[in-house]
């Protein structure tokens, strides 16, 4: 039988980075992947169509050029809202009323990021032993960082730090905006790919999360793709071997330690080591629920992950024409986010199994293929996603994209619909959610992915979490992979 | 000629926490007066009876969580507070069926059972969980809450105090707890039962008196809160103190009075007198003036600050922090005179449950509908109502044979909107009409006579839409 110290299923770009990791470390990884393509949802064409969120370090392993672009959130009236991090003004270049208010707050926003950003670089604090024990005086230490970042901020910021932290988006953005198109992107930016809208308590957090390193927007040079490829080229560098088309049927386990895998086609391959970019439950499933306590799979089981965007990517036959827009900003982000209450409206039908009749759209042109991500949709709406409802939601799409690009309906040649249950079947993220597990502050941290396992490790032996759905969560920052084979070197494990 | 006393502490409004912070300086021996805008004191703890022979609370309805703390050490029974603990409750649905909760453990079960067998455990291990937590709270609620930027050695102690709690509980239920405060009552609910009717009756506890929906982050707290009560010691019970609401807050101003303390009614705050940011008493819009040391608010913090104390007095930050205190009213209440018991036919005769909270929401996907009503500024066209008819426990409440009905209604908005503007100004007699008679067709799911009943012709249904939540 084939071996290898450390198998990983799912090459998407944290199983890369997970397979990367433990190779630079000497160890032999072969990662599996049950489609043909790596890069899981930041494959091309697949969910992600921009990068936010990435810390330098990661841009400078990875090597991929990156360029910033400028985000355009559109206007019913024609005075759309031109974003550069904390910059703000009209697309027509005239001064944004509003411009001093947002930077203030994009600034703060930016500030609070960089404080919580030593917590996502490392396994979460655990809870076993209890707080004061012995064994986590390091991660106390760690805490303690991000307790002398927060004393750093002075009183009156670190009490506003604490206010906010808990809140949600809605009123933090409106406190400091009057409501339109600049405050519709910051709360789309806090809730797009979650189950929330910007009114749910915990939205500060999530956009706080999307504004780590500095609030930037970035296009991968050659697209998606490129940022995939340039994820597994990492691993392939450090030595791991990749498979495609290689679907993983179950993680053999012997005395509840992880020993391997079988493949579909029954083919057996032993490791010591098994990290899984699935979410718990179908990681649980896949070794056998018979190995973890009842408690640990209700838990699982209700863990939240509801997928609410969903995909277009259109063909078009000639470039569209936004109103109001220069050729250059045509290739900005493009939001349609009228203001944060639009946003909330958006995410109402959503709740009730409903298409969406006014969705928030993050547009992204390439030459004559559009990128859309439309939120909120249902995870699975009433009656399913029947090609009726598929055809609903594009023509709701097109509709909304029409309004403001006069003529759009009339290039479209072709149009791929990825509901959250189609991302769920192509890249196995529990409920197609972007995070493979909602980022609710009930899920998050310590209590991420779900209570007891918030550090990578299950209770088989040797079988660790290294997708999505574990610390710090979603966004292509491939820490939840580095993180998890860090923690499964300091275990002990190989 | 104007009063100038002066007193060792002033507490402007009488509601029952300014009552109960007056008792307790009033007997420490100090001078205390209580200065109350209104003509009677009580603030949301009030019956008064507007029809004769009706006693009605206005805002608050029923009793839990008064400390009993407070009760024993203000002795408040011995000044007339009597509270009668109320049974159970019980959620009627449109096809003529009722979910009932029952205090008795194994009747409840046989009726979770009657639903849905598998939400018999389900409910054991829910109530687990809220007890445990209820638990690790209840001895915070007495406590100063610590002020995590500082480092004085309270606010240390306090957090010290918190730190040893949390780690009492070991790593599951400090998980549990992390939960619990920061989910929201649908997802907890989601988790634990299957039944839809037992989760929508469950839910009511997490959302009552606020701006938030059941599927909200944080509401799982709040059903928490609505646990954390007792009536002589039954932790979680609910009851009415008897004679109303308001004898809560009679029993607290004959405390204070015999303790040597001043009420004056009709006594409205105009300001608070600050000279070089001290306090130093309280201007009336009667024109006394009167001096204290020490002055408390039972005003909320945006009155107290914004409309009754000096800008210039107050740091600006600070005052951006109160103008941006989020105070949303969420609720409305309708007191009913009955001429009779109304019927629920679908209850059997002499049901206990009809004693206790009655409801008639049957799904959390409704309740967040409603919530999704109010957050546009409309009130939710299915609202969410906790209804209940104390004068079956309470026979002071109506005239002999005649029954009182309080029904509080969620969810409702202080600045109601119309042709795109929101405003208070807007809750005219058509509105109020409007917003009645959607309880009533409501109201008609459990009790179908329920519109023969009022006491007619001198209909007395008066309601309060809540300026403040809670």
């Amino acid at each position: 039988m084939e071996r290898f110290d450390a198998l990983v299923i799912g090459a998407g770009h944290n199983g890369l980075a997970a397979a990367a990791a433990l190779g630079a470390r000497g160890k032999s990884v072969c990662v599996l992947e049950k489609s043909g393509v790596v890069g899981g949802m930041a494959a091309e064409g697949r969910l992600a169509h921009l990068v936010y969120n990435l810390s330098e370090g990661e841009k400078r392993r990875l090597g991929v050029n990156l360029a910033e672009v400028d985000t355009v959130s559109l206007s019913p009236d024609g005075a759309h809202a031109v974003v550069r991090r904390g910059a703000a003004g009209f697309a027509d270049g005239r001064a944004y009323p509003d411009a001093a208010a947002y930077g203030a707050l994009h600034a703060r926003l930016v500030r609070f990021a960089g404080v919580l950003a030593h917590l996502a670089e490392a396994p979460p604090l655990g809870l076993d032993g209890g707080l004061a024990s012995f064994a986590s005086l390091r991660e106390i230490a760690r805490l303690g960082k991000v307790g002398l970042g927060l004393k750093r901020l002075g009183k009156v910021e670190m009490r506003e730090f604490l206010r906010v932290i808990l809140s949600n988006a809605y009123d933090t953005i409106l406190d400091e905006l009057p409501d339109g198109p600049l405050a519709g992107a910051l709360a789309s930016d806090a809730v797009r790919g979650a189950w929330a809208g910007p009114r749910s308590p915990g939205t500060v957090f999530s956009l706080i999360y999307r504004l780590g390193h500095g609030g930037a927007v970035y296009r991968p040079e050659g697209g998606m793709g490129a940022l995939a490829e340039a994820y597994a080229a990492a691993a392939r560098g450090k030595g791991c071997e990749i498979r495609l088309n290689a679907p993983v049927a179950r993680v053999l386990v012997e005395e509840d330690r992880a020993c391997g895998v079988e493949l579909a086609d029954g083919a057996r391959i032993a490791a010591q080591a098994v990290l899984s970019s699935a979410g718990p439950l179908q990681t649980m499933l896949l070794a056998g629920v018979a190995h973890f306590d009842i408690e640990a799979t209700r838990r699982a089981r209700n863990m939240r992950a509801k997928g609410s965007a969903a995909k277009l990517n259109f063909a078009l036959s000639g470039r569209p024409v936004f109103t109001g827009l220069s050729e250059a900003q045509h290739h900005a982000r493009l939001l349609v986010a009228p203001s944060a209450a639009a946003v909330e409206r958006a995410f109402n039908p959503a709740k009730y199994g409903e298409l969406p009749k006014s969705p928030v759209l993050e547009m992204v042109l390439d030459g004559t293929r559009f990128s859309v991500i439309a939120s909120h949709v249902p995870t699975e709406p009433q009656g399913g996603w029947t090609r009726a409802a598929r055809d609903q939601l594009e023509k709701v799409v097109v509709q909304a994209i029409e309004a403001h690009a006069p003529g759009f309906a009339g290039l479209v040649t072709g149009c791929e619909v990825l509901t959250p249950a189609d991302i769920a079947d192509l890249t196995g993220a529990p409920g197609g959610h972007w995070h493979h597990a909602e980022m609710g502050l009930d899920q998050v941290l310590t209590l991420r992915p779900i209570a007891g396992n918030a550090r990578y490790a299950l209770a088989v032996q040797g079988l660790y979490l290294c997708g999505a759905s574990a610390h710090p969560g979603g966004d292509v920052t491939g820490l939840p992979g580095r993180n998890s084979a860090a923690q499964l070197l300091a275990d002990g494990v190989l | 000629m104007a009063n100038h006393d002066s007193y060792d502490a002033i507490i402007a409004g009488a509601g029952h926490n300014g009552l109960t912070a007056a008792c307790y300086l009033a007997r420490a021996g100090l001078r205390v007066l209580v200065v109350e805008k209104n003509d009677w004191i009580g603030g949301a703890a009030v019956s008064r009876s507007l029809e004769p022979g009706w006693t009605y609370s206005n805002c608050s309805y029923v009793c839990s969580l008064l400390r009993r703390e407070i009760v024993r050490d203000l002795d408040l029974p011995r000044f007339g507070l009597q509270v009668i603990p109320y049974e159970g409750g019980a959620t009627f649905t449109p096809d003529g069926d009722y979910f009932a909760y029952y205090s008795d453990h194994d009747a409840l079960r046989r009726e979770i059972a009657r639903h849905e067998p598998r939400d018999v455990d389900a409910y054991d291990r829910f109530s687990r969980t809220v007890i445990r937590q209820c638990r690790f709270i209840r001895p915070f609620l007495l406590r100063n809450a610590p002020d995590p930027t500082s480092l004085k050695v309270r606010d240390l102690q306090e957090l010290l105090f918190l730190l040893r709690r949390a780690n009492g509980l070991g790593a599951r239920e400090l998980a549990e707890t992390m939960r619990f405060w920061t989910m929201s009552i649908g997802d907890f609910l989601d988790a634990h039962f299957e039944s839809p009717l037992i989760k929508a009756h469950l839910a009511g506890s997490g959302i009552i008196g606020t701006g938030l929906g059941v599927y909200s982050p944080g509401t799982a707290y709040v059903l928490l809160h609505h646990y954390m009560g007792d009536v002589d010691g039954a932790i979680g019970a609910w009851g009415f103190a008897r004679g109303g609401m308001g004898a809560i807050t009679r029993a607290l101003g004959d405390c204070l009075t015999e303790a040597g303390g001043v009420i004056r009614t009709g006594a409205g705050v105009e300001r608070f007198i600050v000279d070089d940011g001290r306090v130093k008493g309280v201007a009336l819009d009667n024109g006394d003036i009167f001096f204290a040391p020490v002055v408390a608010s039972n005003m909320d913090v945006k009155r107290t600050f914004l409309r009754h104390t000096a800008r210039d007095q107050l740091p600006e930050d600070f005052l951006r922090g109160v103008e941006r205190f989020k105070i949303r009213g969420s609720s409305a209440k309708l007191n009913i005179a009955l001429d009779g018991m109304p019927e629920f036919p679908a209850a059997p005769e002499g049901a206990p449950f009809l004693r206790g909270d009655l409801h008639c929401s049957t799904s959390l996907e409704e309740l967040e509908r409603a919530y999704d009503d109010w957050k546009e500024g409309q009130w939710s066209r299915n609202p969410y109502f906790d209804m209940l008819i104390p004068s079956q426990i309470d026979p002071t409440m109506a005239p002999q044979g005649k029954h009182m009905m309080t029904v509080f209604v969620q969810y409702a908005p202080y600045d109601l909107e119309k042709d795109g503007i929101r405003s208070g100004q807007h809750w005219d007699d058509a509105a109020r009409q409007a917003l009645a008679d959607c309880v009533f067709d409501k109201i008609e799911q459990a009790c179908p006579d329920i519109r023969f009943g009022w006491s007619m012709p001198r209909c007395a249904r008066r309601w309060t839409s809540n300026a403040r939540s809670g």
